[in-house]
């Protein structure tokens, strides 16, 4: 399997005070195969969102390397940054984090306008048709406080797969959603991973884990354990047997 | 503990809070001078008048006088006047004045005299207000001309004149209440008697007398006039009223101070634009704060408290500074003041005075916070944790989707309907800018409009190449018929009219006989823009100044008539046209030759004329300059300037002031405005960043944004400054006499060099003030 990420000897600290350093990651190792469907668990304070935001170039690292799709991405310029996050990553929030004076749709183009001499119609075609893949297609001119937290995340979903992105970030995606809407988002992200498309996910919640592939456990600012559940097929009996699995490893690593 | 909050939010918001507190400052700066500068004015004019103690009734007159005659008229209007005195005034030409290597004053349009000090009243001072005592062989020189030609203590003036020479040191400055002003025609240069005498045995000069009064405190000065007419007594020249003197005396300043107060009065504007603006850009905010101070059970009025202290600190702070600074400004303003009015203006009312704007300003600011605040009480604490105010109970139709957009980059359409879907905060930018450029632009179009050689409309002068004025002597009336016959046949000439004026007792609104001056001739050949109606073009008829036509003077409207003597005949005279003068103190008339002159009472003989093309107009000036002794020939623009000089200086100061006042306030709001939006806006740019926006991308969308609301914001400053502009010069301008003023624009320098200069100006603040931090990591914005 082709790598998509690796990070290596990983390091994030940030100074409290004069005196006082806070050690976030600790040397973390980490690499991610492409079409790979991974989740990160562990206790509040662990690192679990800072290693999704340095892996993915969001935030910088104090030492090591991360190589996204054969680059080092701790090299490049903000603008080349930026310009790989638009067309490689997508990415999708717990707080959604939506552009407030944009309609649904436009929040969802918005990414693939930047592009120069792009065919707007067929921008607006796609952003409609993923719509309707995550069953908000009514809701494209509503803004955004004229939607559900539900259709808010599904809204972000379609906005972080609308440049056909290598990668999808998730941070807890789900974490403020009801079960339902929760079990909906993982759906979509399956079906996307499906067709290809790698997905790395921090989360607190069990169920979701369950349904990706390998999961990693960090306490402390280190990936302490992983689990490779491999892939997952939609349906009841299997998902209570992984959610059993996936408890019985995490209580033996202190969970 | 408030303080303590207080201070925070000041630490915390250390470049919103400088800036307004700058911003308060400057308005107070401004306020301060301005009031400052009209005690300052008012004070000086007071001192110098009660030392000067000038004539409340001056008679010009040239040729014979008998004293003894001006005695009887004393006796008999006892109870009106107080004393009489007459001063010979000795005029020399201009040319006859040598100093420094080779120069005279030929040039000056100004009549100068040689006199003895007075003994009675109407004093000419030093510097330090005291009687000017001269020794042999000195002279004391007017401060119009110790500027205009650049003369210093200590330097030597020669008289040469017919064969006679004679050399004066000069030791004194000549502070003259009456005739200090540029806009009075006359200077008066102050000799010791022996060296008049001498000058006057050697008929040096043309002599003419300066018949003075000064009235009791209760006298009446219309019929002192009225009687010195009737009684036939010496008037071959104007007749002047001592408040004519202060109102010289206070134009030049108070073209200055008018500025300065309206610039002012702009600034506190901009103040309280920045207030507000400042509270738009960070209530979000704030309304989270105050939503936690509400959730923890604090009361409305003490939250209040906690927002209200800090304007008032801020205020208080930016008052004491404000107040302070404004004694540097007016010390850079005063200087004219000081060496034309009083060098000593050390007076306390200033001080006082002062105070008032730091006091107005602060209780504007204090006043705008607490409605600002009021809002914020009817808000729940929830509301207040969850809402945004902007937004808060607004459900708009959604607008400009960027679909729409079709020739634009999205990052520059972002920045547009950025500015389209906050137009509340971005409209006081606007307003700003427009106000920004109204401060630079009209002082501009002052200046412009009175260097220009149209400005002479204003002066009751139609347009025209050089104007000839003769001066009235006993062989003025062959000297004009001479001129006359002359330029009728010069082929140089390609026009010319004349004009005479005369005095003539006219009726008043109240049916008393008062005399006006009227100047006949023909007005079609140099015709002049009238307010209303046209020039007098036949007999009856009769054009007044804006000034005589007004409630102060006759009273009187276009169709109306007016009764006058001529000759001692009564004659109906029908207004045909209302024009504007701000010569002769703004009262003057109009009419055609046929209304026959007074012959006792002719003031003045003037010639306008215009120059072919193919001739060398100085070469010609200079011909008929030699030829008619008792002439004066002068390009009408250089009449112009030298009579506004002074303003038109001060105005160049204020052209130079205003711009850069102007851009000091634009660079400081567009960096505070920017600072704040890009502070406001963090976690939406954040969001921008994270799905791969680069921080350039952004930065032209502010860019965009403000660009948007600068270019119209200049054009409807201009704008404004062209046509609002000229309402209010030509309401400050109508106690002068000018009602109407036309400016006169500079085009590329009113639409191409200011806007491109305010343009680059903004852009360069744009460019560094809209940054957007990298260096920090994306989550901590994004996850907060």
């Amino acid at each position: 399997m082709r790598t998509m990420l690796e990070a290596r000897n990983v390091h994030k600290k940030i100074a409290l005070d004069e005196d006082n350093v806070l050690h976030i990651l600790r040397d973390v190792d980490l690499r991610i195969g492409e079409g790979e469907f991974v989740s990160v668990m562990g206790p509040s304070g662990s690192g679990k969102s800072t290693l999704l935001y340095t892996v993915s170039g969001m935030d910088r690292i104090t030492s090591g390397s991360v190589r996204f799709m054969d680059q080092e991405i701790g090299s490049l310029k903000e603008e080349a940054l930026s310009k790989l996050r638009l067309e490689h990553m997508g990415f999708i929030f717990q707080d959604i984090n939506l552009l407030k004076n944009l309609s649904l749709i436009d929040n969802i183009m918005f990414p693939a306008l930047l592009e120069k001499h792009v065919d707007k119609k067929a921008v607006h075609d796609k952003a409609k048709r993923l719509m309707e893949m995550t069953g908000i297609a009514t809701l494209a001119d509503n803004s955004i406080t004229q939607a559900s937290g539900g259709q808010l995340q599904r809204a972000g979903i379609c906005r972080a797969l609308i440049n056909e992105p290598a990668m999808i970030f998730g941070d807890e995606p789900t974490g403020a959603l009801d079960s339902k809407s929760a079990a909906e988002i993982m759906t979509i992200l399956a079906e996307i991973n499906s067709q290809g498309t790698t997905v790395m996910l921090v989360t607190h919640d069990m169920k979701v884990a369950a349904k990706t592939q390998r999961v990693l456990y960090m306490v402390d600012g280190c990936i302490i354990a992983q689990k490779h559940l491999g892939p997952y097929v939609e349906s009841s009996d299997t998902l209570v047997d992984r959610e059993q699995e996936l408890m019985n490893w995490l209580v033996t690593n202190g969970f | 503990m408030f303080l303590k909050i207080v201070m925070n939010d000041v630490r915390r918001k250390k470049i919103i809070t400088a800036t307004v507190l700058v911003f308060i400052a400057m308005a107070v700066v401004l306020g301060s001078s301005a009031t400052n500068i009209i005690a300052n004015l008012m004070q000086s004019i007071a001192q110098l008048k009660t030392h000067a103690v000038p004539s409340d009734l001056t008679q010009m007159h040239i040729g014979s006088y008998d004293q003894g005659a001006v005695d009887a008229l004393v006796a008999a209007l006892g109870e009106h006047i107080a004393e009489q005195e007459t001063m010979y005034l000795l005029n020399i030409e201009g040319s006859d004045i040598h100093f420094g290597a080779n120069r005279t004053m030929v040039d000056t349009v100004q009549d100068i005299s040689f006199v003895v000090q007075n003994q009675k009243f109407d004093f000419i001072l030093d510097l330090d207000n005291r009687k000017l005592d001269i020794q042999a062989g000195e002279v004391a020189v007017p401060i119009y001309f110790m500027k205009t030609y650049g003369l210093s203590l200590g330097d030597v003036l020669r008289i040469e004149s017919r064969g006679f020479r004679k050399e004066f040191v000069i030791s004194e400055y000549a502070r003259d209440f009456e005739m200090n002003s540029a806009l009075a025609s006359s200077k008066r240069f102050v000799i010791n008697q022996a060296d008049y005498d001498e000058m006057l045995e050697h008929q040096v000069g043309e002599m003419e007398y300066l018949i003075e009064f000064k009235l009791h405190e209760h006298g009446d000065l219309r019929t002192v006039r009225n009687a010195y007419r009737e009684a036939g007594l010496p008037s071959n020249g104007p007749t002047i009223e001592g408040r004519l003197f202060s109102l010289f005396n206070a134009l030049s300043d108070a073209a200055v101070v008018m500025v300065i107060v309206l610039i002012s009065l702009l600034l506190v504007v901009v103040a309280s634009l920045c207030i507000r603006l400042t509270f738009l850009a960070t209530i979000d905010e704030d309304l989270r704060e105050i939503g936690v101070m509400k959730a923890m059970g604090i009361s409305k009025k003490d939250i209040r408290n906690v927002y209200l202290t800090k304007y008032k600190v801020v205020a208080t702070i930016a008052g004491v500074l404000g107040y302070a600074l404004s004694f540097l400004v007016v010390r850079a303003f005063n200087g004219n003041m000081r060496l034309y009015l009083s060098s000593d203006l050390s007076g306390s009312l200033q001080y006082v005075l002062s105070l008032f704007a730091p006091v107005a300003i602060y209780l504007i600011v204090v006043l705008y916070c607490r409605s600002v605040l009021g809002r914020i009480d009817g808000i729940s604490a929830t509301e207040a944790l969850r809402s945004d105010i902007m937004q808060r109970g607004k459900h708009r139709k959604y607008r400009f989707p960027l679909l729409k957009n079709r020739f634009l980059d999205t990052s520059i359409y972002m920045g547009l309907r950025d500015v389209a879907t906050r137009i509340k905060l971005y409209r006081l930018l606007f307003f700003i800018f427009i106000v920004c450029t109204f401060i630079a632009i009209l002082p501009l179009n002052v200046f412009n409009t009175m260097n220009s050689p149209k400005f002479s409309t204003y002066m009751g002068i139609g347009q025209c190449d050089v104007r000839i004025d003769l001066r009235k002597t006993d062989t003025i009336t062959a000297d004009f018929e001479r001129l006359l016959a002359e330029l009728e046949n010069d082929s140089d000439i390609e026009k010319h009219a004349a004009y005479i004026t005369c005095s003539y007792p006219a009726m008043t609104a109240d049916g008393r006989w008062d005399y006006i001056l009227i100047e006949t001739g023909d007005f079609s050949v140099f015709p002049l823009q009238y307010l209303e109606g046209t020039a007098p073009a036949e007999a009856g008829e009769i054009s007044l100044s804006f000034a005589q036509a007004s409630a102060d003077g006759l009273d009187k409207k276009v169709g109306d008539t007016v009764v006058v003597q001529v000759g001692g005949v009564e004659k109906q005279l029908k207004v045909s046209g209302i024009y504007q003068d701000i010569t002769n103190g703004g009262k003057t008339a109009k009419a055609g030759a046929s209304l026959g002159l007074q012959h006792d009472a002719i003031l003045w003989y003037m010639v306008n004329l215009d120059i072919a093309l193919h001739a060398d107009v100085s070469a010609k000036m200079a011909h008929y300059q030699s030829t008619y002794a008792s002439a004066q020939v002068n390009g009408i623009k250089e009449y112009a300037r030298q009579t506004m000089g002074n303003i038109i200086r001060q105005m160049g100061a204020i052209v130079i002031g205003g711009l850069a006042i102007a851009i000091v306030v634009m660079v400081l709001i567009t960096a505070l405005f920017l600072k704040m939006l890009l502070s406001k806006d963090m976690s939406q740019i954040a969001i921008m960043r994270s799905i791969g926006l680069s921080a350039k991308q952004i930065e032209h969308q502010y860019l965009a944004g403000t660009m948007a609301v600068l270019l119209p914001g200049i054009i409807l400053g201009i704008l404004a400054a062209d046509y609002l502009g000229e309402i209010l010069v030509s309401m400050a301008m109508s106690s002068m006499g000018a009602a109407s003023i036309r400016f006169v624009g500079i085009a590329w320098q009113t639409w191409l060099v200011y806007p491109l200069l305010i343009i680059v100006v903004v852009g360069i603040t744009l460019s560094l003030s809209c940054k957007i931090a990298v260096a920090e990591d994306l989550s901590v914005v994004l996850r907060s």
